[in-house]
């Protein structure tokens, strides 16, 4: 097995062990706040304050919000992009597209944990249920480009997942403010 | 007198080669046709959404349509078609797959009414001979019909303003006018094969009534907008 499928194949096992949405809701830790300041400050902002959502619907107004920041979706894609283009150039662009696919089947997944967690909170809402499952397949896209490419715990995309991982959702910078769920 | 139904792939390998060869054309097309959409509009259209949530369902949609893409590959494999034939490469695409995304509103209107075809498609399958086909049919039907309504629920959100309208308008006149060749000639040889063997129950030109019929009921009746003029015999 080459050095990125065994990469990717780590990584796989970081998604199945992951508490996905379990702790939406619930009071940030210290271990979380840290991680979401990491992540603001590795999008350029690292002096934004941290807004905890507090349930389903706010989750879904903060995401819909016509305040959304442009420039952070913006940053996070040149991340990706570097990654892929590094990627790329060390074990081609076929193979990482073959080993991203991994990915994303098994995110596919994540759609029943999210569709879980609305039952447990009693909102019926299959929309929303893919928008956050989508939200997270994201994530995991990103984290294992930054994985594959060695680019350790310090990494923006490292900190969004481990987010994601231990049950939140962060949803984005929406006007001066960080928003976590 | 009623068509025996094909239980696994072990009867499917007993089958008349006739009917093998039908039930290949079939998966390969929704093979090509998942990824081609995945690929032409899907994923293009993250970039267009207009809000994360957009995105983010956007980007879940897409993850469906190339799981549906997996699942006929996977089922393709088990009766004989190579990777190669199951994918778009060397393939000539349906036309509406020529023409590349431009704007959000496009995508809103491709949901609505191309997943709308494929619904049909798929629900001529949800009584087919050939039992993995006719599962893998019902499996995948609640996350097309989720995806027509994608595009019915923002589209409806789209017409809510006047430039929003004029928007949804012009990619229907743009785009309506390829879909109702999506099922077919009247006179195909394949459609009557299909029927012959119970692998399809509804002839083309039945289907692109039907299809024609919910359209006109989403489009007009709905979002009160007109759906083009078209040629409904192919």
């Amino acid at each position: 097995m080459s050095g990125l499928a065994d990469s990717i194949s780590e990584f796989l096992d970081e998604i199945a062990r992951a508490a996905w949405f379990a702790s939406c809701g619930e009071d940030l830790s210290e271990s979380e706040i840290a991680d979401a300041r990491l992540l603001a400050a590795a999008m350029g902002f690292p002096a934004v304050a941290l807004a905890p959502v507090p349930d389903w619907r706010a989750a879904a107004a903060a995401a819909q919000s016509p305040d959304w920041s442009r420039v952070w979706w913006e940053r996070e894609g040149k991340a990706e992009a570097a990654l892929k283009a590094e990627l790329a150039r060390r074990f081609g662009a076929a193979p990482m597209l073959e080993e991203l696919s991994r990915v994303m089947l098994a995110a596919a997944a994540l759609n029943g944990a999210a569709a879980l967690a609305l039952a447990r909170a009693n909102v019926a809402d299959e929309a929303l249920a893919r928008v956050a499952a989508g939200a997270a397949a994201q994530a995991c896209h990103q984290a294992a480009l930054a994985h594959a490419a060695g680019a350790g715990p310090a990494h923006g995309f490292a900190a969004k997942f481990r987010l994601f991982g231990g049950g939140r959702w962060p949803l984005g910078v929406v006007g001066d403010r960080l928003f976590v769920f | 007198m009623p068509v025996k139904t094909v239980a696994n792939i072990e009867a499917f390998n007993d089958a008349p080669e006739d009917y093998r060869t039908a039930v290949r054309k079939i998966v390969r097309s929704h093979a090509v046709n998942e990824l081609y959409g995945a690929q032409v509009f899907d994923e293009p259209a993250i970039a267009l959404a207009p809000t994360p949530y957009a995105k983010w369902l956007t980007c879940r949609v897409a993850m469906e349509e190339y799981g549906h893409h997996v699942r006929f590959r996977e089922l393709g494999r088990q009766i004989g078609l190579s990777e190669e034939e199951m994918t778009p490469k060397g393939r000539r695409p349906l036309s509406i797959f020529e023409f590349p995304l431009q704007t959000w509103e496009e995508f809103c209107v491709i949901k609505l009414l191309a997943d709308l075809a494929e619904i049909i498609q798929v629900e001529d399958l949800n009584h087919c001979s050939f039992q993995p086909l006719r599962n893998l049919a019902r499996v995948t039907m609640p996350e097309e019909k989720f995806h027509a309504q994608f595009g019915k629920d923002f589209c409806t959100e789209l017409c809510r303003t006047e430039a929003g309208r004029t928007k949804v308008q012009d990619a229907i006149d743009r785009y309506f006018p390829m879909m109702p060749p999506f099922f077919g000639r009247s006179d195909s040889a394949n459609s009557a094969l299909f029927r012959k063997w119970g692998i399809k129950q509804h002839s083309n030109d039945d289907m692109r009534a039907d299809f024609m019929a919910r359209a006109r009921a989403v489009v007009e009746d709905h979002l009160h907008l007109k759906l083009p003029e078209v040629r409904e015999a192919a």
